[in-house]
């Protein structure tokens, strides 16, 4: 445990000690539900308005979640970089628990897209798996998402928590496009590229609506996950100034 | 005259460190042993047909490499950790970069004696050849051991202070090792060629890039990180 | 050819929604135990969190 007085701790962190143990607000449920009708809507209005396409029939409605889900991906990425930045820069505890929560968001939808990524490419490649750049990459992201969410798991201390998650999470995001590069040389200096999953036009009306979307199911989940993690933080505050204050 | 003392710092620590692992039972020779062990299973699981072996042989060489240099990075924090010297090392006087630049050299020998041994073990086993380039094979190898080291002792220093470290280093550290991982074996698998397509020169310059990069931002990071 | 790509995407959307659903579920059960926990200890606690 650190050795500085309580009232240290409280000026480090940056917030007094009622801002610590107060309440975080409430995420609107009723956004949580506007959220999930518009990906219902959304979903039922792309798959009965696009055609059929060749010989591959509907198969191309996957995309209608596998590439938003990817793009939510990155997005709950930068996310956690920008707030593990900002962590490091001004150590606000609550900058550290949202990164957190966007990074087991953005874990969630990194398998969920190479989850599809496999259902789609079974019929249309004939494989289950192939080490194009895109996949690889997402590949490795979810292996820093599962990294960073493991180093959390191991260590206890808040505070060093905290900062170590902040420098792995920012030296992670470093490293995506750098990894995304060299897989993509590795690939075409052997063989030649495997053609992406490139949309016809008539599907970008729907995928717009559906990453509109999933973008609101994404930002409910972050700031649920954020409120449970601030509760969480609330609740062993609590349990350290009983601690301290009592008997 | 303070950059003369860091500097001294730096040698001290790296001293410190590669002593402290060469003359331990278990240190180099157990790491070294292990990498050579994993060769010779990678070798049989792969062989026993001899073109196989070859293709594989760039491959097997660095994933022995890499198994094994989780250990060692592991361990250079270890001492410190067992004997309580982490905390009086901090509050030494000093800049704190200067013992992570220590650990990075300490580690940074460690490792090219073990790659060394492990290359050596290779091309006996998968029955390489060693072309008239083997200059440049040796600095590619050179510019990943870089890579790995850095990346190795940064991870560590937090990897070895949680619960958990034998899962965690290789967890945080695998996937950032990705582009070493495929340039170096690339390049090196051309370079044991004919480097018919010029890619060397191409994944080496990657190979350059990233070691400046992840140079950097290790130092500028390590600093929030050492705090005990 | 068509028939058997509709297996496909069914599993596609059924994969999705029990991932979508099944992380909705995690949440809300995560943060009815949250509120109840830090209900009770803010009771606890006297002079602790907003009055």
């Amino acid at each position: 445990m650190s050795s500085k007085p309580d009232d240290q701790l409280m000026l480090d962190s940056g917030l007094s000690s009622e801002t610590r143990t107060a309440p975080p607000p409430r995420t609107s449920v009723l956004f949580g539900f506007i959220a999930f009708a518009a990906l219902i809507a959304a979903q039922v209005f792309s798959i009965l308005t696009s055609p059929a396409e060749g010989d591959m029939g509907h198969l191309q409605k996957i995309m209608y979640v596998h590439v938003p889900a990817a793009w939510m991906a990155f997005i709950s990425f930068f996310v956690v970089l920008a707030f593990s930045v900002r962590y490091l820069w001004q150590k606000r505890e609550n900058d550290d628990l949202l990164a957190a929560s966007a990074a087991e968001v953005g874990a969630t939808f990194t398998g969920l897209t190479l989850m599809l990524g496999m259902i789609w490419g079974r019929p249309a490649w004939g494989v289950w798996w192939v080490w194009d750049a895109r996949l690889t990459s997402t590949l490795v992201l979810f292996l820093i998402f599962v990294g960073y969410l493991a180093l959390r798991a191991f260590v206890d201390d808040a505070e060093q928590r905290a900062r170590w998650s902040a420098a792995v999470g920012a030296i992670g995001a470093i490293n995506v496009p750098i990894v995304y590069m060299s897989v993509k040389w590795w690939r075409t200096l052997h063989q030649p590229p495997s053609s992406p999953a490139t949309l016809d036009p008539a599907y970008t009306m729907g995928l717009r609506l559906n990453a509109i979307a999933l973008l609101l199911v994404t930002i409910y989940f972050i700031r649920k996950r954020y409120e449970i993690a601030r509760l969480e933080r609330a609740v062993e505050h609590l349990a350290e100034a009983a601690a301290m204050g009592g008997k | 005259m303070a950059w003369e003392d860091d500097w001294r710092r730096v040698r001290a620590i790296a001293k410190k460190d590669l002593t402290t692992e060469l003359r331990a039972k278990a240190g180099f020779n157990g790491v070294a042993s292990l990498a050579v062990t994993i060769l010779i299973l990678l070798g049989l699981a792969l062989g026993p047909d001899a073109d196989a072996l070859r293709n594989a042989a760039v491959g097997a060489v660095w994933l022995a490499t890499l198994f094994s240099g989780v250990l060692a990075f592991n361990r250079s924090f270890q001492v410190e950790l067992e004997s309580g010297a982490l905390e009086p090392l901090l509050l030494y006087p000093g800049p704190r970069w200067t013992i992570f630049a220590g650990k990075l050299l300490a580690n940074f020998t460690f490792v090219s004696l073990m790659v060394a041994i492990v290359m050596a073990a290779g091309i006996v086993l998968f029955g390489i050849t060693i072309p008239a380039r083997w200059p440049m094979i040796l600095a590619v190898v050179a510019l990943g051991v870089v890579g790995l080291v850095v990346l190795g002792t940064f991870y560590a220093s937090m990897a070895s202070r949680s619960r958990a470290r034998e899962v965690l280093l290789p967890l945080l550290l695998f996937p950032m090792l990705v582009p070493v991982l495929l340039a170096a074996t690339t390049a090196s698998k051309a370079l044991l060629g004919a480097d018919l397509m010029h890619e060397a020169g191409a994944w080496t310059r990657l190979l350059i890039g990233y070691d400046l990069v992840f140079l950097i931002a290790t130092f500028i990071a390590f600093e929030h990180v050492i705090e005990a | 050819m068509e028939e058997s790509n509709l297996k496909f995407i069914i599993a596609a959307y059924s994969v999705s929604w029990l991932v979508i659903l099944g992380y909705l579920a995690r949440l809300v059960r995560k943060g009815s135990r949250a509120r109840a926990d830090y209900d009770l200890m803010s009771q606890e606690i006297p002079g602790g969190g907003p009055q």
